[in-house]
């Protein structure tokens, strides 16, 4: 294959910068990207984590996913700023617009990441044009990034992932050696938490370690997975960059409470809430999933799941509200809960499907679906409602952190 | 020039090619009454994008209590705002 040029755009502590040059657009004097500062989620609604934090926080020790309570004894002065996800966006998309007079191939990894194709930059001096755009998004935009530079994708994530912030690196396989392979086995993507765990227990502490074993050792010991790392951790990916969404395998939604649910009836209604969404999303995307999962988390913050396999792929609300309630009785174990999640998957077409001569079907509903979808799309989510939310306290529809789609975060490169 | 980033009411000229032009504006001072301010002359206007947020930014000049004032003034495009953004 012919040796290409990829870029890894990441955006320097996104949500902080974000927030920061937003506020210094309107006047503040404070640039939150110079003090110990973060943003939080709001702590009286249990959503009390650190999204993003500033350089000077982080030398506080204080890490991105920890609560906002222990941030704060880390670091007694620490200024908490809320999110804000529509300014994300924005941001986002003006970043966006500005890569794309680069390059038409540019594939939106998540809201503060892009890999770009910019194999046409061959031959000319791309280092420049890397500096240049770094500038110009510096300069216009008013935030830093990290650009990595190789020839796959995974090799260019690793590469700006290096020093931080507001810097360039190149990690082409010729420097896989030297670049990549003295790092802890923890910093390849991938890894996570249990399976650094399993490594360390074998003695394998560096990327490189990981690299040098045999092939046919770690096949048999991880299995594909296994070979999927040993790969990565040797420079091997050539997946393209994709410029369309990569196709959906499931879709789900979740939501932490804002108190412990203790009661079968409010249990049942978060869960109609999640329904709602998750149902609304799978049609709107002219799908239906044969697979409904549910899981919970208790308050002593162990969680666990329960799925079941339907005759009929569906995308109805009432359906997946009605498995949903069957699969949370059969494993409830009456320990009050904290967080709710729905997920639909084994997603196939909803143009055409297989009816079963054992379940019903019904056209009203699929069209009281179409219907409500309909009046929502046009007058808000909020227009038409179940009655049962009435004056409950508890939101209609759950889950997503915004209106519009939000791209989030992949495993898949 | 101090940051003050205060909301203030306008009167501008939106045209069909160049960005809307300041003309007029009121602003409350520290007894609680309005102040018309006209503004005489805008000796640069640039668009900024920071966090991908459209500003207009603008450098102007007024006569206030017989003084030539040169200052500058923030549209946000989005939120259709108008601010004193620097005096």
């Amino acid at each position: 294959m012919k040796e290409r040029i990829i870029f890894h755009v990441d955006v320097n502590s996104a949500y902080l910068s974000w927030e920061a040059v937003y506020r210094l657009q309107h006047g503040e004097s404070i640039d939150l990207r110079e003090i110990p500062s973060i943003v939080g989620g709001d702590e009286s609604k249990r959503h009390g984590i650190v999204l993003s934090k500033s350089i000077p926080a982080k030398e506080y020790g204080i890490v991105t996913g920890e609560s906002v309570y222990s941030a704060r004894q880390k670091c007694p002065n620490l200024t908490i700023v809320p999110p804000n996800y529509e300014r994300y966006i924005k941001a986002s998309n003006s970043m966006i617009s500005l890569l794309n007079e680069y390059s038409p191939i540019i594939q939106r990894f998540s809201i503060d990441e892009v890999f770009m194709d910019c194999s046409h930059f061959k031959g000319k001096d791309f280092l420049k044009i890397a500096y240049e755009i770094k500038e110009r998004i510096k300069e216009e935009l008013g935030f830093t990034v990290n650009i990595g530079i190789s020839s796959n994708k995974l090799l260019a994530k690793m590469a700006s992932d290096f020093k931080k912030p507001d810097r360039i690196h190149t990690l082409f396989p010729d420097e896989i050696k030297e670049k990549m392979w003295p790092l802890p086995v923890g910093e390849l993507f991938m890894i996570g938490v249990k399976t650094q765990r399993k490594l360390n227990g074998r003695g394998i502490y560096t990327i490189g370690e990981l690299a040098n074993l045999d092939r046919k050792y770690i096949y048999s010991w991880l299995k594909m997975p296994g070979l999927l790392i040993w790969e990565y951790a040797n420079g091997i990916e050539n997946s393209p960059v994709r410029s369309i969404s990569y196709p959906v395998k499931s879709i789900g939604n979740s939501t932490t409470t804002s108190y412990d649910v203790d009661n079968r009836k409010e249990a049942y209604m978060f869960l109609l809430a999640i329904s709602e969404m998750v149902g609304m999303r799978t049609r709107d995307l002219k799908l239906c999933g044969k697979v409904v999962s549910v899981s919970i988390r208790n308050e002593e913050f162990y969680s666990y799941s329960h799925q079941r396999k339907l005759d009929v792929a569906t995308n109805s609300t009432n359906t997946i509200y009605e498995t949903s309630k069957k699969l949370f009785d059969e494993m409830w174990d009456g320990k009050p809960i904290r967080r709710f999640n729905i997920t639909l998957s084994e997603l196939s077409s909803s143009d055409f499907y297989q009816l079963s001569l054992l379940e019903g079907y019904s056209e009203k509903d699929e069209k009281l679906n179409k219907a409500i979808d309909r009046i929502r799309c046009k007058y808000g989510y909020n227009s038409i409602i179940r009655s049962c939310f009435l004056h409950s306290g508890i939101n209609p529809i759950i889950g997503g952190v915004m209106e519009e789609e939000y791209p989030m975060m992949s495993s898949i490169i | 020039m101090k940051i003050l980033m205060k909301p203030i009411e306008m009167i501008a000229w939106f045209t069909t090619d160049k960005k809307p032009i300041p003309l007029r504006y009121r602003i409350m001072d520290e007894n609680n009454t309005f102040k018309v301010i006209k503004v005489d002359r805008i000796l640069f206007a640039e668009e900024e994008k920071l966090a991908g947020n459209r500003m207009i930014l603008y450098r102007c000049e007024s006569k206030i209590n017989n003084l030539n004032r040169v200052y500058e003034l923030k549209y946000e495009v989005d939120s259709c705002k108008w601010f004193l953004y620097k005096f």
